[in-house]
């Protein structure tokens, strides 16, 4: 084969067909997983209540890209390259915590739980409310009151 | 992406550009060109996630409030719609490899209704929260919740649905291309169905973004 | 199947015997004259012609900008422009030098043009994404062009909120019109490293690819991974600058660090982006003319990589003083030194490289030898920044500014010179006068030492960047540094005008330098789809030759 060997393995892989059974019990689990992601949401668990949502959101997306993106057929590169930018997602998102939880406390932004300053009072004319918001509803009440 | 080498009415398979040395390269250099594009989608996301994780982590109790002040009930509807359309689509791919064009276009113009639907509640939720006021930034007037970091949180509540919002109608524009190509030429075959599997593809993705800003903005 | 094998070499046509009569296949300079055969080309070697005019173009309204800041600067105060104007030249200096000029230099031109050469493809994977990615250039430099022309803008290049959030300077349009340019540089990403996978020819192997190859392709994976993050980052801020939405405002409860982390996330991976094709340029050209084989093959190759992998571990050097944790900056601060392993393997590949070889000094070898004292004074300064100590006092002062342009500048510009003389026979078919090309390569390096060493100086001293007015007592350094940029323009003047002249009356040349290098295995300038008649043969190394100590084709490799 006169051709860059890549080209000659992905085209094995590919050839694989699966009957639709396979899709089925997938959209299946992803929507079983839908439902129990919606109940523990709904607990309101206080602390790994995110992280529990983010693995069942990973579950379901590893679910898609394996095999409804036919992930699990593709070798080399393709796959490379999807666990390269999930790789770099969590380097971005990592480093950036890092330093929001390593700061001192005065440099993180006002009113923030790891900040000791108050919210900024932004409502120098008093259109604006204390966190930003437009109180001119509420303004309005008041002089109606 | 490799419907640009394709020309129309070229039976039996896929014409073959001459800058290729062989179909096989060429199909192959179809998909890698495709994930690679769906990686910098991907990252192209994570930087709103970034803003997400940096403002949950600094706002929590605005966070979850504000999480409550979404509709559940739209928003699960929402998730059971998009992973059911990323699942004909899927299905869309299955039938193009047999060949059977008819199905593929059927696939296909499920998973475009559902992408309308889809559509059509997320702009209910919207006018929702344009009538009571939780909004972006300097817009917000919502006067049921005043924790700092409130505005914010819709900052980001809408920046990443309406990005979302985009990706779903380029990625309708990228099925109507096969949807059409399947009823009008019908020439999909287990030779020929890159320009199906890849358009599917981008469904999954926006699938897939969808499958993580779900629980992040309804669930914390 | 598909009968790939008998369509697999690339211009294998039947009835076509190899020719050296260049007269009788049109090259693609003459394959079609016409307007609309160059506008609407899918050849990445016109692609890259094209890329060529518009980026020197770029190149040349980001140097009279920056001629304008050093004359600015030639008197503590006002000089021949007020305070305003002086933000908005240093701004559009960066913006330009950085989005329209580096960026693309090196991989849109010689990139477009080398890549299928050395793989022996007879185009990139995607052409026609190929001449897309010129005109979504072109369209975001119109984008920033209007913004420039409609009053300009005051933030610097770094755009850092919340001043870019509130300037009533053209901000909405220049950061759009970088978005832009940022799927430009997606896309020649993503047809590289396609191609790379999936054109090279049969023999080409990954560990036979030229080490153009490895820079180019470990440039794209940081094209690819970090363009999207400023893309929606350059998004947030026009929205953020249009209708304050308050992602990154304080008083909203946003966090305007949080900006440079995204920031800094692409834009220090573009460093890199800049400076590795330069990388790869200079091991093609210290090997050929050394005319010896690169010396430790492999780790240049992985260097590449490495860097480009390293690259996205530092970002936050640029934030010491910005309020970021004291933890995160030492972090960083460790972590950006490893860019220093990688690139030091490299300097030590070079120099063993050159060490016994043949020399033949002409001026792409001048400016290698330009290129590797930048490099390593420009490396070593980095490492010297990249320790937070040191970098408190020196943040913001022109030692920076001084340090990042050795590096990132001067090894680029250097390159970028250095291919443009080591390539003008490929891609033109003539030579240029090797007399001025030895001067104009001694001026713009002298020039550019004279430049910026004094910056290093003033820098030490305590003098900020981007001040309108400073203390009398800087005055000499800041006029030797004008005098410098001077000899540099003076210096970029008669190689416009021997090139220039060498374009039109230049004799004729196919190879002057006997060059192994795969994308010389074709005719000078290359026929439209790259060769003609059998395949070439390539040998076993893609630098491969002669050792001078033994006068045997030896691999004097690891």
């Amino acid at each position: 084969m006169a051709i860059a060997n890549e080209s000659h393995q992905e085209e094995h892989n590919m050839q694989e067909h699966h009957g639709a059974g396979r899709y089925v019990v997938i959209w299946v689990v992803l929507l079983v997983l839908t439902l129990v992601t919606v109940f523990t949401g709904r607990m309101h668990l206080p602390d790994f209540g995110l992280l529990l949502a983010l693995v069942i959101a990973s579950v379901k997306g590893t679910l898609v890209a394996l095999y409804f993106m036919h992930l699990s057929e593709h070798r080399g590169a393709n796959r490379l390259v999807f666990g390269v930018s999930i790789v770099f997602v969590v380097l971005l998102i990592g480093f950036t915590l890092m330093d929001f939880g390593t700061r001192f406390r005065l440099a993180n932004p006002p009113g923030s739980q790891y900040s000791d300053l108050q919210a900024v009072d932004i409502g120098a004319n008093k259109a604006e409310g204390r966190q930003g918001g437009h109180l001119d509803e509420k303004q309005k009440k008041e002089t109606h009151e | 992406m490799s419907s640009a080498h394709v020309t129309p009415g070229s039976v039996p398979g896929p014409k073959l550009a001459a800058h290729f040395a062989s179909l096989e390269v060429q199909k192959h250099a179809a998909r890698l060109g495709m994930w690679l594009f769906l990686a910098t989608e991907i990252l192209l996301f994570a930087g709103l996630f970034a803003c997400y994780a940096a403002y949950r982590f600094l706002f929590p109790e605005a966070w979850a409030a504000c999480s409550r002040e979404l509709d559940l009930t739209m928003g699960t509807i929402n998730t059971v719609v998009l992973i059911t359309s990323s699942f004909t689509a899927a299905m869309a791919v299955h039938y193009a490899k047999e060949g059977k064009n008819k199905m593929v276009g059927h696939m296909f113009v499920l998973t475009l209704l559902m992408a309308v639907a889809f559509l059509v509640i997320k702009y209910f939720e919207y006018k929702h929260k344009f009538h009571i006021g939780t909004l972006p930034g300097r817009y917000y007037f919502y006067e049921g919740i005043q924790l700092p970091g409130a505005p914010l949180y819709f900052t980001v509540y809408f920046a990443s649905t309406a990005l979302h919002g985009l990706h779903v109608i380029i990625g309708m524009t990228v099925l109507m291309f096969s949807t059409v190509r399947a009823y009008r030429v019908g020439d999909f075959s287990a030779n020929n169905y890159t320009m199906v599997e890849l358009g599917s593809m981008y469904w999954h993705l926006v699938d897939l973004v969808w499958i993580f800003l779900f629980p992040m903005l309804y669930l914390v | 199947m598909t009968p790939s094998s008998s369509i697999a070499a690339p211009g294998a046509v039947p009835g076509h015997e190899a020719t050296d009569d260049h007269g009788h296949h049109p090259s693609y300079l003459t394959d079609g004259t016409t307007v609309k055969s160059w506008l609407l080309t899918v050849d990445h070697k016109r692609i890259g012609i094209m890329y060529m005019a518009w980026v020197l173009l770029f190149f040349l309204v980001g140097g009279i900008f920056a001629l304008l800041i050093r004359i600015e600067l030639l008197t503590p105060g006002p000089t021949i422009m007020d305070a305003m104007t002086y933000n908005r030249v240093f701004t559009l200096h960066g913006i330009v030098m950085i989005f329209l000029f580096m960026i693309p230099a090196i991989p849109s031109i010689f990139g477009n043009f080398m890549l299928p050469l050395m793989l022996g493809a007879k185009d990139v994977a995607f052409p026609r994404l190929n001449l897309l990615s010129l005109y979504v250039y072109l369209a975001g430099a119109g984008f920033a062009l209007w913004g420039m022309l409609n009053g300009g803008l005051d933030t610097g290049w770094t755009f850092y909120t919340p001043y870019s959030a509130h300037t009533t300077t053209s901000v909405a349009p220049v950061l759009f019109g970088a978005f832009i340019i940022g799927f430009s540089s997606i896309l020649t990403g993503m047809n590289f490293i396609v191609t790379t996978h999936t054109m090279r020819a049969p023999g080409i192997t990954w560990f036979k690819m030229p080490l153009m190859v490895w820079a180019l392709y470990a440039t794209s994976c940081i094209q690819v991974l970090a363009t999207p993050v400023i893309g929606l980052l350059l998004l947030l801020v026009t929205a953020e600058n249009l209708f304050s939405l308050g992602m990154f405002d304080v008083a909203r409860g946003g966090d305007p660090v949080l900006f440079q982390h995204l920031f800094w996330f692409y834009s220090h991976p573009a460093v890199y982006i800049m400076v590795l094709p330069a990388f790869g340029v200079m091991s093609e050209i210290v090997a050929t003319f050394s005319r010896k084989n690169i010396f430790g093959y492999r780790a240049v190759a992985y260097s590449s990589v490495g860097i480009a992998f390293v690259g996205f571990f530092a970002w936050g050097h640029h934030m010491f003083v910005s309020g970021q944790s004291t933890f995160n900056a030492g972090v960083f601060g460790v972590l950006s030194m490893l860019v220093g392993v990688f690139t030091a393997i490299k300097v030590f590949n070079w120099v063993g490289t050159v060490y016994k070889g043949a020399v033949e000094f002409s001026t792409p070898f001048a400016y290698f030898c330009g290129f590797l004292f930048f490099t390593v004074f420009g490396g070593m300064t980095g490492i010297a920044v990249a320790t937070v100590s040191l970098d408190v006092p020196w943040h913001d002062t022109y030692f920076v500014v001084a340090h990042f342009h050795f590096i990132m500048v001067g090894a680029t510009i250097m390159a970028f010179l250095a291919a443009l003389h080591y390539w003008f026979p490929k891609m033109f078919g003539k030579t240029y006068h090797e007399g001025w090309g030895l001067v104009s390569a001694a001026l713009i390096i002298l020039g550019f030492n004279a430049t910026f060493i004094p910056q290093f100086l003033v820098g030490n001293a305590g003098m900020p960047r981007r001040y309108y007015e400073y203390p009398e007592r800087f005055q000499a350094l800041n006029v030797a540094s004008t005098a410098g940029a001077s000899l540099l323009a003076f210096g970029f003047i008669i190689i416009a005008i021997y090139l220039t002249y060498a374009l039109i009356y230049g004799e004729r040349a196919d190879n002057p330098w006997n060059s192994k290098g795969y994308e010389w295995l074709t005719a000078s300038p290359p026929p439209t789809h790259n060769f003609i008649g059998p395949q070439p043969t390539y040998p076993e190394e893609p630098h491969f030759y002669v050792d001078p100590n033994t006068g045997k084709g030896e691999v004097s490799d690891v």
